[in-house]
């Protein structure tokens, strides 16, 4: 019998080989492969192309450099968010074989934002997928409430859409209150015949008559006649229910009828939206003239502020991510921190040298320092701080993921910087900024957002759009602002974060609001005036037919009550005066 | 075209190897964990070595492996649904936050609902699967297998050169 041999020892000699082979591709390949991953690890979370043109690996001393890393907006399809020309990490080995990623230290040298790029680097804004994508989805859709309505009177003309009778709300409100107030009528009805009054009225009266006939001493009437009294009386406390019910059913009818006119007012306002006409009151005009450029930065700030809590999250709770992309489903990576360990990323600290205005002549350099960017906040225990200084910028982020209410802070003052020349939203009026100074304070605490942006400038320029020519609307915004050469806008936002309240001013706000009320005044009275009467066209009908059945069921409701609570008492008098005359003590 | 004259080789060359049913059986099973889980694992590496330095049959293994690709990628939801019911039940958050602690352990991506599913998986599948490729052998060498490596067909198809790459590992 031979014996089965488990190993087969001449295999060591291939797979030594095999190995050997291995070691020598990674030795080969082992920058290419960190330099893609870290592309499409970056790419992934951020939500935009991140690219490295030489990654070093140095294992033996701990060392990662990067040289020519760009990483692409996320916003915006041919712009970077930044550009380094050089990053050096000092990563500590050991907790590599734990696969977490503790970086001690990083020097970014040559930082550069929003420089121009050839080729759009979205990846999350057209694939919406991952992380990334839905947050900024969110976000898009958050930053889509504050529609306002944009200045539409460059021409002149005032406009009305077809006003659809469906997306009134009196009609409905209308239809709704005729449906109560037939239910109401049938529920008092229903009670009143429910309190069975004429047999007691009957009774009571059949009582009355055998009590003008009898005598002192028929004491079986005059205990019927007591006894009659007492039904009376009670059926007198169930009418007076009713009566409350009826009363308290009368005054939700007319606060139906008020809500009518509520209803009523919405629609005019409503219909007014479809004017394409703005508010005449100057806080309304700043909305609409840079409301649509000031939510910008909020969605921005917000996007990243998002993403920061996404990848981390308070508490020490096991966490399911997407998985990484392969050929096969991706599943989930559920991740299990544990008290007193590292996290699985982590960078201890990060100084940044970088450069603002780039294409200026005399660019201008600036350091930074970042510190505690961490996947577990919980277990590195401070939250996440960035700070930046120079002679024209102040700037600093806190993101305290700490305890179960996230709170994340920025502020930045950035003064010399130029904004590219934008239209004004609705009016062919353009406006050069100039060298402004900027300012953004964000707060989000847990659901609770306070932000505040701010750009000032003292040399603005305009430049009107040839659609202005023979406008007479036009000219009078033209000569409204062509004059100013300040200028102060301010964007401020606060409330709970799914619907917070914005509240945009500027000093253009009393100067344009003045000149278009003087104007058109008359205009929008009239034009405000036919869009009422359209309403009240569409909805007078239906209200005018409700107030009425509403008035015919309290008015029929009410007398029935009346009039059956004066039989009660009236039956109730008569029969205790016949009671008190025959039971009187007369004296000899 | 190759891949598929290489599968064929690779069940013939086994079915007809000096290999015992049990020695191909577990060949399979071992490649088996090659086609069921993603390939890239750390676990998939040891499967890999076990299957070159045990003395299991090579053909077999690369026999599991491709047969088992397909099923992989359609039981992957399966594999999803397992490993997210393991690693998120309250019971087992305690060994999977030591595991996940520890050096070495992470790096097999055990964390990941499908790899942890599909390994469960595929170690659950590995004792059935075990005797009935044994059973299979035994029944198909008894039966037809003489006549089939006597048909010109399994002649021109050994005769490729690929076989004899396979021939250097074969048990």
């Amino acid at each position: 019998m031979t014996r089965l041999k488990v190993f087969r020892w001449k295999a060591i000699g291939p797979l030594l080989i095999l190995l050997v082979i291995a070691g020598v591709l990674w030795w080969v390949f082992a920058d290419t492969i960190a330099r893609r991953e870290t592309q499409k690890v970056g790419t992934q979370v951020l939500g935009a192309k991140v690219e490295i043109q030489d990654l070093h690996l140095d294992l033996a001393h701990g060392k990662v450099l990067i040289r020519g890393l760009t990483v692409a907006s996320p916003h915006e399809a041919l712009r970077n968010l930044l550009q380094a020309d050089e990053l050096v990490a000092d990563v500590d080995m050991v907790p590599l074989t734990e696969k977490k990623v503790i970086i001690n230290r990083i020097v970014a040298n040559g930082l550069r934002f929003g420089t121009p790029r050839q080729t759009d680097g979205r990846v999350a804004a057209k694939s919406g997928e991952g992380i990334a994508g839905r947050v900024l989805a969110e976000t898009h859709q958050w930053a889509s409430q504050f529609q306002v309505p944009v200045l539409q009177l460059a021409t002149g003309t005032i406009s009305i859409d077809s006003l659809d009778p469906r997306r009134l709300s009196t009609i409905p409100a209308a239809a709704a209150l005729d449906a109560r107030a037939d239910s109401s009528r049938r529920s008092w009805q229903s009670a009143f015949d429910a309190l069975r009054l004429g047999p007691t009225l009957d009774s009571a009266q059949a009582t009355l008559e055998q009590l003008r006939r009898a005598r002192a001493t028929d004491l079986a009437t005059l205990n019927a006649a007591r006894q009659a009294i007492d039904r009376l009386k009670r059926a007198r406390d169930r009418m007076t229910t009713l009566e409350r019910n009826v009363t308290q059913g009368v005054a939700n009818l007319k606060s139906g009828l008020a809500g009518l006119d509520g209803a009523r007012q919405r629609d005019y306002a409503f219909a007014r939206s479809l004017l394409k006409l703005p508010s005449l009151n100057a806080p309304e005009v700043g909305a609409a003239l840079f409301a649509p450029g000031a939510i910008r930065p909020f969605e921005r700030v917000l996007y990243y502020a998002q993403l920061a809590r996404r990848y981390m999250p308070p508490g020490l709770l096991p966490r399911a991510t997407t998985g990484p992309g392969r050929l096969r489903r991706a599943g989930e990576d559920v991740r299990f921190p544990k008290e007193r360990t590292l996290p699985r990323f982590l960078v201890r600290s990060a100084e940044l040298s970088f450069l603002l205005h780039p294409t200026a002549e005399r660019p201008q350099r600036y350091a930074g320092r970042l510190s505690g960017l961490t996947s577990d906040p919980a277990l590195y225990g401070r939250p996440t701080v960035a700070s930046a200084t120079g002679p024209q910028l102040g700037a600093g982020v806190m993101l305290d993921h700490l305890h179960g209410i996230p709170i994340d802070t920025a502020g930045a003052i950035v003064g010399g910087i130029r904004f590219p020349v934008f239209e004004i939203p609705g009016v062919p009026l353009r406006l050069d900024p100039g060298a402004a100074t900027t300012q953004l304070g964000f707060n989000l605490n847990g659901d609770t957002i306070r932000a505040r942006f701010a750009i000032r400038s003292s040399n603005v320029r305009w430049s009107r759009d040839s659609a202005l020519g023979n406008s007479t609307i036009g000219d009078l915004i033209w000569r409204a602002v062509s004059g100013i050469a300040n200028l102060d806008v301010e964007a401020r936002l606060s409330g709970e974060l799914h619907h917070p309240t914005l509240a945009v001013r500027s000093n253009l706000d009393q100067a344009i609001a003045a000149r278009l009320r003087a104007v058109l005044g008359e205009q929008v009275a009239a034009a405000e005036k036919q869009v009422r009467d359209r309403v009240d066209a569409l909805v007078n009908a239906k209200v005018v037919a409700v107030r009425a059945r509403v008035t015919e069921v309290q008015n029929q409701a009410q007398a029935q009550v009346t009039q059956q609570r004066a039989r009660l008492d009236e039956l109730q008098k008569q029969l205790e005066r016949r009671l008190r005359d025959l039971t009187r003590i007369r004296l000899p | 075209m190759f891949a598929l004259i290489k599968l064929i080789q690779s069940l013939f060359g086994a079915l007809h190897s000096e290999g015992t049913p049990g020695q191909l059986a577990a060949g399979i099973v071992l490649g088996s964990f090659l086609g069921l889980t993603p390939l890239v694992n750390l676990h998939n590496a040891v499967i890999f070595a076990a299957l070159v330095l045990l003395n299991v049959s090579f053909a077999g293994g690369m026999l599991g492996w491709a047969v088992f690709i397909p099923f992989g990628f359609v039981l992957d939801t399966l594999f999803d649904w397992i490993g997210h019911s393991l690693l998120l039940a309250p019971s087992l958050r305690g060994l999977w936050t030591s595991l996940y602690n520890m050096p070495i352990v992470p790096l097999t991506n055990f964390n990941n609902t499908v790899v942890l599913g599909s390994v469960v998986f595929a170690v659950l599948f590995a004792v059935p699967l075990f005797f009935a490729a044994r059973l299979g052998v035994t029944r198909y060498r008894a039966t037809i297998g003489e006549r089939v490596r006597q048909s010109r067909w399994y002649r021109a198809v050994m005769a490729s050169k690929v076989y004899n790459v396979y021939k250097l590992f074969k048990p």
